[in-house]
């Protein structure tokens, strides 16, 4: 039995009259999908370990013999040819490795009376429920009864009864019914996540999927429903919507975080009723995170700007794109200073489009949220593949909520196994070198972070340094590189574990530092980390904020930090207005127009409101983390008369008489070809990673000093916290946005545990639902980031916190039955 | 039979043979023969003392593989081959592991070992351990075992206080101790890939192969697995010498062996005979002959295939061999012979019942064949209701079955129903055309 396909060895193997040439070490299954030809399979799933339960993909194998005692073939007689001995059963192709001169037969009789009278077996206890099942039309079991079942059932008794509908966690629903126990999605969790939360119940005839008590506790559960080969697992969200064949799939690329994950997003009738993984072998595979596949409700939510509104005598009324327009350019061509700013979710197409305006008004021109350093690396840059292969690996952030599609990648790492190679039908179906309840190696990652992060679960290392430490702890790893002597007061590690942790990544050839926003919030830190990387010739990943945030620092570097300067400003999708001080700059300003989908704090204060697409309407191109170009596709939204920036930038370039470059995603492509040489006119659904990464590093302002006081960390969130109120899913399944502190302090400050409180942090009025969490040292807050208050430290006066419930009630969350009795 | 060689004396088949010696169970019965003083009056670890001191573990493996011992616990396999499966010491923990998760109906041989013989145990695993060198043994006990589980810690305790596990034993500088582990009731647990995962706490399910064992067992450790008995085997062949041992039996089965007999005898129970003996003396000359008339037995536990009571399947040697040309095999030797009144689809149904309800539900055609469909079939026709086509529905699943499934579990579900419907295929044809059993009575116990 040879193990691994790293071995080249090459094997010649026979599928039907079909002669291959295989790696050692590659399944039967694969062999037969290579040679063209099909089997049919339930249990097997791509980046995950064969188990060979489902029985579907037997068939007839046979290979030749050596003679124990001269080692030659044993020959055929009539033929002389080496003789072939067939296993005496049938054998399940998905969990055979590939041997030298085998043959597999998928044609015989036998093959198929095995692989028909499997799936006879199957369907006797599947309802027959496919009329009403969101699953039918794109059911792997019923593609496959038809190709391979019989058509006929012999079974007369009565099937299985289970629960229909049985709610796993407020996102998944599970019918047990239709469950054929192919152990999918049961695998996902221990292998993808490692989040071990689902697992068989009882045994034989009465196996079911169930979970402890509390659900899913997990940020990638919904990848299970894509997973599910039958109508088992669906996503609540989207149940009962819409049939498969109705829907428009549309592959895109998420705008939820910097990762570029590929998004298939399946709309009917103008909305969007689901989010769907589509593959893409280098970024997130199979996978999404929970916030990427579910926050997408928002897009639909009736709060939904959809025209244009002019603000007369205080009052909003709705106007037209053109009225609204002349009356824009009009007052921004009498403005004193014009500023336009951008969300750093704005296609490259947008930003050259806000440039252009900008421009043409003779203003300034900047995008927000934007980090204290570049997210450009100085040293070599890392992608996805090199996390996932890396041996010495590096994280300083909560990776877990920051980009959780690089916490699935640093456990691919885990498992020590390489990312399969794509064959002729695809990434291989049925990889031997994953097994079930594989030892993961803990021992080469280290996870570091001013409190516990999820990740650290899974870490050889943990380094739980004292706030603010940063910069502290990378000069301490960069002097002990250098071999200098460090210090380490208050990096929650000693010298003797801080030096094995620089061993190791100066040792590896590998190494990978991943970090994110606390430490790009600092510029001094983020240079640190550059240096610490060439000394020990580590490769780098930061962790860019927002989707596009890389792109947009490509486009324009100046920083001519606009809300703070210009007398009259265009603000697209963002909401400065929770900063206290800053909203008393905009209720001074001469001119606000704000570009947005909802009535925010700021839009409040607009002259103009101009309706916004969502980032699943725009037709446009991001450059993700690693400096891939990845192109966004309009899904087809009832956006009303809304508009992205170029469709802005065209409106008002009509009512200033000119033509702006950006007026178009095609005129902004001209633009950045002429001006960037970035030529995106074909760019392919996977993206392009350029040869030399684009750079057009920014010079690092003096990095903005932290409160003097500091109390708060701003920590990542997987959710989007400026759509989480429109996506009551993900709102019911993951909370409202959080004060996390520790009981002690939640009973010191008297913070009401479990109801919304309003909360200075920083200046930033924040609306947070207090919970309590033992993994927070006390003394310390823990507040998710917005697009306007980025990673990092701040200070809030927790006895300050005021009661604020929402206006209108909400449902109830389900909460945990408490014992306490209400006075 | 083996060829007797003009100076080597005739292999031993009988226990009525006055060379024959009773070894494994010499000591079952007998009070206060589970207490360490007992055993040690009994010449209790001195087997463990010998191999330890005077023996390299590859000669221990040597012995072994010399003697002819096959694993006692139904297929057969060499024992002292699996032990040189095992890779090289290359620092990782290994381990030894007793199968004692005996659940196969008709066996019931380990249960007096840990109930009054826990030390032989204890020292088998002294022995195996070092052969393998291996620093760890667990015992895997049947979580209903509850008395013998009490005997054997009681016996671990007991040999860890007087020195016989822990470090340095017989200042050999050889270290071993003991771990049991009680199963919680499944019978997959008795397949060795599943009961490694109950060790470890995961779900009873049987693992791929490959990797074997051998390469990655419990934890992902070089393991061996053995049988009770095979383990204690090995105490008597490292005392009395492998040629003793391979002195007993014909070619393919060496040594003396534990069969256990239920049913319709009068004296059932467990019997030690050498391999080799006939069926019809261990059933008419120890276990007191039938107490009502029989029409078949099962020789070796319910998963084997029956055989009708005649003389020509009595005469046939209980060898592993001996029983597969009769179509048969030798499994676990636990007989069970059944009676001319009892209904053979009722007592089908019984046997399809418990192997459906112990399914672990990991494969298609053993979830949904074994443990769901097959059951209704014969519940149908146990309750009257069979109709023509009924049997041929039952062995054309049957054969679909066969040969699927992920183990031998769905395997070993089908062999008796082939059986049955082979040899007395008129009793399910009766019942499907008159909708009563031809043998009404469905219990053979005295009303």
């Amino acid at each position: 039995m040879v193990e691994g396909l790293g071995d080249a060895l090459a094997m010649k193997v026979k599928v039907n009259e079909i002669e291959l040439d295989l790696p050692a070490g590659t399944s039967a299954i694969d062999a037969v999908f290579q040679a063209g030809y099909d089997v049919p399979y339930f249990c097997s799933q791509e980046y995950m370990s064969p188990i060979g339960a489902c029985r579907l993909c037997l068939a007839k194998v046979g290979a030749p013999r050596k003679d124990r005692g001269s080692g030659e073939w044993i020959l055929d007689e009539e033929t002389g040819e080496p003789k072939i001995f067939w296993f005496p059963k049938p054998m399940a192709t998905c969990t055979t490795a590939v041997m030298e001169g085998m043959v597999i037969d998928t044609k015989c009789e036998e093959t198929k009376r095995a692989q028909k009278s499997m799936m006879e077996f199957t369907l006797i206890n599947h309802p027959l429920d496919c009329p009403v099942c969101d699953k039918g039309g794109a059911c792997e079991l019923q593609d496959r009864a038809y190709e391979y079942g019989d058509g006929v059932s012999r079974f007369a008794f009565d099937k299985r009864h289970q629960e229909k509908h049985h709610a796993l966690s407020p996102l998944i629903t599970l019918d047990r019914e239709r469950c054929i126990h192919c152990k999918r999605c049961v695998r996902y969790f221990e292998e993808i996540p490692g989040d071990e939360v689902l697992d068989f119940i009882e045994r034989g005839g009465h196996t079911y999927i169930g979970t402890l008590d509390d659900g899913l506790p997990s940020n990638f559960t919904g990848n299970i429903t894509d997973i599910c080969p039958v109508g088992a697992l669906l996503d609540s969200t989207s149940r009962f919507r819409g049939r498969n064949w109705e829907y428009r799939h549309t592959r895109t690329t998420s705008t939820d975080d910097s990762s570029g994950s590929s998004i298939m997003v399946d709309s009917r009738t103008g909305r969007i009723e689901r989010v769907k993984a589509a593959r893409h072998t280098k970024i997130n595979h199979d996978w999404l995170d929970d916030g990427t596949r579910f926050g997408h409700e928002y897009v639909d939510a009736p709060e939904r700007l959809k025209t244009p509104l002019i603000k007369e005598d205080g009052q909003f009324r709705e106007a037209s794109w053109e009225e609204a327009s002349s009356l824009i350019a009009e007052r921004l061509q009498a403005a004193s200073s014009v500023g336009v700013a951008v969300r750093a979710d704005a296609t490259l197409e947008e930003a050259v489009g806000a440039h252009a305006l900008a421009k043409a008004l003779n203003g300034a021109y900047d995008y927000y949220p934007k980090t204290a350093a570049s997210v450009v690396p100085d040293a070599p840059q890392a992608t996805f593949d090199d996390l996932a292969t890396s041996d010495a690996i590096l994280v300083i952030s909560d990776l877990t909520e920051e980009v959780p599609i690089a916490d699935l990648r640093v456990k691919d790492a885990l498992k020590g196994v390489t990312p399969p190679e794509p064959m002729a039908h695809g990434i291989p179906i049925a990889d031997l070198r994953l097994k079930e309840h594989m030892p993961k190696k803990t021992d080469i990652l280290t996870v570091a972070g001013p409190y516990h992060v999820d990740l650290m679960i899974y870490a050889g290392r943990k380094l739980t340094y004292d706030l603010g430490h940063e910069v502290a702890l990378l000069s301490a790893l960069l002097n002990l590189a250098q071999g200098k002597d460090a210090e380490v007061a208050g990096l929650g590690a000693d010298r003797d574990s801080l030096n094995p942790l620089v061993n190791q990544l100066k040792d590896s050839d590998n190494a990978v530092i991943a970090y994110g926003s606390w430490v790009l919030g600092s510029a001094e830190a983020t240079s640190l980390v550059n240096d610490l990387a060439e000394a020990v010739d580590a490769k780098l990943l930061p962790l860019a904020p927002m989707a596009n945030s890389r792109g947009l620092e490509l486009i324009d570097t100046t920083g001519d930090n606009v809300l703070g300067s210009a007398s009259a400003l265009l603000l697209s999708n963002l909401n400065p207005a929770q900063d206290t001080q800053l909203k008393q700059r905009l209720e001074g300003l001469e001119f606000l127009v704000v570009h947005d989908c909802f009535m925010t704090e700021t839009a409040e204060l607009a002259d103009v409101i101009l309706p916004a697409k969502t980032g699943y309407e725009k037709e446009g191109t991001i450059v993700n983390l690693e400096g891939r170009m990845l192109p966004l596709t309009a899904v087809d939204v009832d956006g009303g008369g809304s508009e992205d920036l170029t469709g802005v930038v065209k409106a008002l370039g009509d009512a200033l008489g000119s033509r702006l470059d950006g007026r178009s995603v095609r005129s902004a492509r001209r633009k950045l070809k002429a001006d960037w040489e970035i030529d995106l006119a074909e760019l392919p659904s996977e993206g392009v990673l350029p040869d030399e990464s684009l750079s057009n590093h920014f010079q690092a302002s003096t990095a903005s000093s932290s409160p003097a006081d500091v109390n708060v960390v701003i920590v990542p969130t997987m959710v989007r916290p400026e759509y989480l109120a429109y996506n009551p899913s993900l709102e019911t399944a993951h909370g409202a946005l959080s004060l996390r502190v520790h009981p002690d302090d939640a009973n010191k400050y008297g913070l009401p545990v479990g109801e919304r409180v309003k909360l200075d942090v920083s200046g930033v009025t924040r609306y947070l639902v207090v919970k309590e969490d033992n993994r927070v040292a006390p003394g310390l807050a823990l507040v998710p980031a917005l697009p306007e208050q980025p990673l990092g430290l701040a200070f809030a006066d927790l006895q300050r916190a005021e009661r604020a419930p929402l206006a209108t009630p909400k449902p109830p969350a389900p909460v945990e039955p408490t014992l306490e009795v209400s006075a | 039979m083996s060829d007797a060689v003009a100076d080597k004396p005739q292999a031993i088949t009988s226990r009525h043979d006055p060379r024959y010696q009773v070894t494994l169970y010499e000591h079952v019965g007998v009070e206060n023969a589970w207490t360490l003083d007992y055993y040690l009056s009994h010449d209790g670890y001195g087997a463990a003392k010998k191999a330890l001191t005077t023996m390299q573990p590859d000669d221990v493996v040597g012995e072994v593989k010399k003697s002819g011992l096959r694993g006692r616990g139904g297929a057969g396999f060499p024992t002292g081959v699996k032990w040189s499966f095992m890779p090289k010491p290359d620092g990782r923990q290994r381990f030894i592991l007793c199968n004692g998760d005996e659940s196969e109906p008709g066996s019931f041989k380990d249960r007096y070992i840990f109930e009054d013989d826990p030390h032989q145990l204890i020292e088998g695993l002294i022995i195996a351990g070092y052969a393998i060198q291996a620093t760890k043994g667990v015992v895997y006990i049947r979580g209903e075992y509850h008395k013998g589980y009490e005997r054997l810690v009681a016996a671990v305790k007991e040999a860890r206080d007087a020195g016989y596990l822990g470090k340095n034993l017989f200042n050999s500088g050889f270290e071993f101790d003991v771990i049991v582990h009680r199963g919680a009731g499944a019978y997959i647990c008795g397949e060795e890939t599943a009961l490694m995962n109950s060790f470890e706490g995961l779900r009873g399910n049987p693992r791929m192969k490959p990797p074997f064992p051998a390469q990655a067992g419990v934890y992902g450790r070089p393991t061996t697995i053995n049988n009770v008995t095979s383990i204690t085997s090995s105490v008597h062949i490292i005392r009395h010498g492998a040629n003793w041992f391979a002195g007993m039996g014909p070619e393919d089965s060496r040594g003396t062996k534990l069969y256990q007999v239920s049913g319709c005898v009068n004296k059932p129970g467990v019997y030690e005979m050498p391999m080799g003996a006939t069926f019809g003396e261990l059933i008419h000359d120890f276990a007191g002959g039938t107490s009502e008339p029989a029409k078949a037995f099962i020789p070796g536990g319910s998963s084997t295939p029956m055989v009708p009571f005649t003389d020509e399947y009595l005469s046939a040697p209980m060898s592993y061999d001996g029983i597969v040309e009769k179509g048969s095999m030798l499994g676990t030797g636990g007989i069970i012979v059944i009676p001319q009144e009892k209904c053979i689809v009722n007592f089908m149904w019984n046997c399809i019942r418990f192997y459906g309800h112990e399914s672990c539900g990991k494969c298609t055609p053993c979830r949904e064949g074994v443990a769901t469909w097959m059951p209704k079939m014969f519940q149908k026709l146990v309750m009257g209701r069979g109709e023509p086509g009924d049997l041929e529905l039952i062995e054309t699943m049957s054969d679909n079955i066969k040969g699927t499934g992920f183990c031998v579990h769905a395997d070993a579900a089908m062999w008796p129903i082939d059986a049955s419907i082979k040899h007395f295929r008129d009793e399910y044809e009766y019942i499907i055309e008159h909708g009563v059993s031809k043998y009404p009575r469905t219990t053979w116990w005295k009303d």
